[in-house]
């Protein structure tokens, strides 16, 4: 008896000393770049710098994903009407680091989904776009601090293991129209963040900042001012620039070998009204190139010259190396919400592959620069609306099988344009979007990123808001608007397994990580994130 | 830049949501009333009018005409504006306040805002009409306790519809149906077909009000086809169904219909 209570103290001081020393200090910047190396940790947005959300986890396979099961749901209280649960949650040390509507964050028992502290910013009466869109896609981690932005368009740094603020930066003027909302990107010693606000008069921009203090270490706006380089794609003499839009409201990725960050920036501003921006303005729906250390902007590729029709281009630029033409090349993918599939040379910004990976009838072709050729504006007959062919939501990259998943969305709209009348902190869309609500659907869709084609799809009734998820075992995990989480085999697009989750999936991707030696997979939806597992083996 | 995502039914929907600030953001709500509805009626035919008619009498969605007829106030309206209506194809708008007070008052200068006729605008028999509704309409149809279910509830519909639009939706009733009640056949896998009202459908499933108003749910897997029908379950009542006198009473009696349910 003696004997064995020693043994078992022995066992819990051990354990103990264990998880302090695996506690202390936190994921490092190398710890962020190795990324998916690690398995047992989700560490950034994306799971890695390269943006590709696949993960080289093999236990849940095509044979047994229809085993999954549900393992524990962990209830927000608080949910964005109308939108959606957008998170990915951040795994270390067995905990789960998420944010949610409203500016709540929480840290998880990834054992069993039980919170260890709650975080609820007191937001301001009067937001503006943050109101409309009370989202967050997640935290930033370095160390022991977890970096939120917020609605009301700060940067927040809180200690990871007490939820509370430790320091608390303006990023913008939230009354003018301005939010937060993306899950920041660490790169290095820097807080990367992009801000949200293009349907109103604002003007877009990327920031870094000390994770140490929280002090502004550059900032690089998306949209020139007078003088500057790209000025001439907008009206002389006027303050379409200082309102020009071009928000940057989605994680970018990171080329540590070429020391390059890529951002993507959304619509300029009026949305649908471009008599008074009458040019390119640019950098509305590009790419930016950015050299971290300075913000300074490298090349850019602008996908959808003088939009009106609200298609940013803020989506995940997914990084990889493709053999094109008989050589390999470094090359950057967007899916882009204007309908079309790109192939750019990360180095350069040049198009290498650009074609549609939906019906859509604006373009059917871009030229030898990647401009598109458009047919239709969709004022008379419909085009795309105004959510696009895709979104925001994370499409993924199987290197293995050389293919791009992406959820891929089906519509009908006419535009409107109607000039607006322009007020500070009021939104100036400038007119109507209306939908065929008779031509709407969706589709899970792999194109071969080599050459474009379609290899496969998956259909659904609606247009889907929800992102992907592959892993190298050959699953790829998606949503719909039904509410179904699903698996489906890489190669094939074979449905394998589903569970109904209750509310749209929508914006938010899956995420995977092992704990205690079992792969789970992680989906937000509506006010629940629920874990999934194979069943545990039975004990002997 | 994005909003909400509605469901299949309803997806066009996301229009109204999408104007949320379009050309008239920033309309003070200090306006002289006039200005105001003349702001609002630029506000409707953008985005109301589609449903609601060029006029307000209602096609797909209902007669606004005589909102405050019914007893309906200045912020009823508005809440409904701004938080659509659940279950039906009204969404929910994000646009400015000034711009949901630019429609209340439009909407309120139109029809009978402040002498409300409670005689029948239509030109049949009341008593007439609601005995040839039973023996007609009523087994699918609902007017209070009363009544089938495979068609809309009409215990209000002397609220929502005008005459003209009542005329309409009985003479072509496959020209708009309501949401909730398409129509679908499913083909099982044993070779049984069934038809019933979509109320609900993913990828892996379909929900349904059978003939029998009966709610059941299929698994696809065990389907071999989910096809939405054109026709609406309700025919289209012709002249040789529903002669004009028969349909003048029908139509007279339910714009009488105004009760709560």
């Amino acid at each position: 008896m003696t004997r064995l209570a020693t043994i078992v103290v022995g066992v819990v001081s051990t354990t103990i000393v264990g998880l302090a020393q695996q506690n202390t200090g936190g994921p490092t910047a190398a710890d962020l770049l190795a990324g998916l190396r690690h398995p047992e940790r989700w560490v950034t947005f994306s799971g890695d710098y390269t943006g590709q959300r696949h993960s080289p986890l093999t236990e849940i396979t095509p044979a047994n994903a229809h085993r999954l099961a549900a393992q524990w749901t962990f209830q927000t209280g608080t949910m964005t009407r109308g939108r959606g649960f957008e998170v990915t949650p951040l795994a270390w040390d067995g905990v789960l680091y998420v944010t949610g509507s409203n500016n709540f964050a929480w840290a998880l028992d990834g054992r069993t989904g039980r919170p260890f502290w709650q975080y609820r910013r007191e937001l301001p009466a009067n937001l503006t776009y943050g109101a409309q869109a009370p989202v967050n896609r997640g935290f930033g981690m370095l160390g022991d601090r977890l970096f939120m932005v917020t609605l009301d368009a700060h940067l927040l740094a809180l200690d990871r293991a007490t939820g509370t603020v430790v320091w608390d930066v303006v990023l913008a003027d939230y009354t003018v129209g301005y939010a937060a909302t993306l899950a920041p990107l660490v790169v290095d010693d820097k807080v990367i963040v992009g801000i949200s606000g293009g349907e109103y008069a604002t003007r877009g921009f990327i920031d870094a900042y000390d994770p140490r203090t929280g002090a502004r270490l550059w900032r690089h706006y998306t949209v020139p001012a007078a003088g500057e380089p790209g000025s001439d794609s907008w009206p002389a003499g006027t303050e379409a620039m200082a309102r020009g839009g071009g928000a940057t409201w989605m994680t970018g990725t990171y080329d540590p070998a070429l020391r390059t960050l890529y951002w993507a920036t959304g619509n300029p501003n009026p949305d649908y009204y471009g008599k008074d921006r009458q040019g390119d303005n640019l950098y509305t729906n590009s790419l930016l190139a950015l050299d971290p250390a300075t913000g300074a902007r490298k090349w850019h590729f602008q996908f959808t010259p003088h939009d009106t029709h609200d298609w940013d281009a803020n989506h995940v630029p997914v990084l990889a190396d493709l053999t094109i033409d008989g050589s390999r090349r470094q090359v950057v993918m967007v899916a882009n919400r204007n309908g079309f599939f790109y192939v750019l040379d990360r180095v350069t910004g040049r198009l290498l592959r650009g074609a549609p990976f939906t019906a859509t009838t604006w373009a059917r072709e871009l030229d030898a620069a990647g401009r598109p050729i458009v047919l239709n504006d969709g004022q008379g007959t419909c085009v795309p609306d105004q959510w696009g062919g895709t979104n925001f939501m994370p499409p993924s990259f199987d290197a293995a099988l050389g293919l791009f998943f992406v959820t891929a969305r089906e519509t009908c709209a006419t535009y409107q344009p109607q000039a607006p009348k322009l007020v500070p902190g009021e939104s100036s869309f400038g007119g109507v979007v209306k939908r065929d609500p008779d031509k709407a659907s969706g589709a899970l869709r792999a194109i071969d990123a080599v050459t474009g084609e379609r290899r496969w799809e998956f259909a659904y009734p609606s247009p889907s808001m929800a992102g992907v998820l592959s892993t190298a075992s050959g699953l790829v995990f998606a949503g719909d608007n039904e509410g179904n989480f699903m698996a489906f085999a890489s190669k094939t697009g074979a449905h394998l397994w589903h569970y109904q989750t209750g509310a749209p999936i929508w914006g938010a991707a899956a995420m995977t990580y092992t704990l205690d030696g079992r792969q789970q997979v992680l989906i937000a939806s509506g006010t629940t994130l629920v874990a999934f597992a194979l069943p545990a083996p039975e004990a002997p | 830049m994005f909003w909400r995502v509605v469901g299949a039914i309803a997806a066009w929907v996301a229009m109204l949501v999408a104007a949320g600030g379009s050309s008239l953001a920033g309309q003070a709500p200090t306006l002289a009333p006039g200005a105001t509805a003349l702001a609002g009626a630029a506000l409707y035919a953008a985005r109301c009018a589609d449903c609601h008619g060029a006029d307000a009498t209602g096609v797909r969605g209902p007669d606004l005409t005589r909102l405050w007829g019914a007893g309906t106030t200045d912020d009823r309206v508005f809440q409904t504006i701004r938080q659509g209506v659940a279950g039906s194809i009204m969404p929910a708008s994000t646009a400015p306040d000034s711009e949901v007070r630019a429609l209340v008052a439009y909407l309120k200068t139109l029809g009978t805002t402040s002498t409300v006729s409670t005689a029948p605008v239509a030109r049949g028999s009341v008593a007439q009409g609601e005995a040839t509704f039973w023996r007609t309409c009523g087994g699918c149809h609902r007017v209070g306790p009363r009544g089938g279910r495979l068609g809309p509830d009409l215990t209000r519909i002397g609220v929502t519809h005008s005459a003209d639009a009542l005329r309409t939706a009985i003479r072509r009733a496959s020209a708009a149906i309501t949401p909730g009640y398409q129509s679908v056949t499913l083909v099982t896998t044993s070779g049984t077909t069934l038809r019933g009202l979509r109320k609900g459908e993913d990828a892996f499933s379909v929900q349904i009000l059978d003939t029998r108003e009966r709610l059941q749910g299929y698994r696809k897997a065990d389907l071999v086809s989910v096809a939405r029908d054109a026709q609406s379950l309700m025919p289209d009542y012709g002249p040789d169904r529903v002669p004009d006198a028969d349909l003048d009473d029908i139509v007279t009696f339910l714009t009488t219909l105004k009760g709560s349910k």
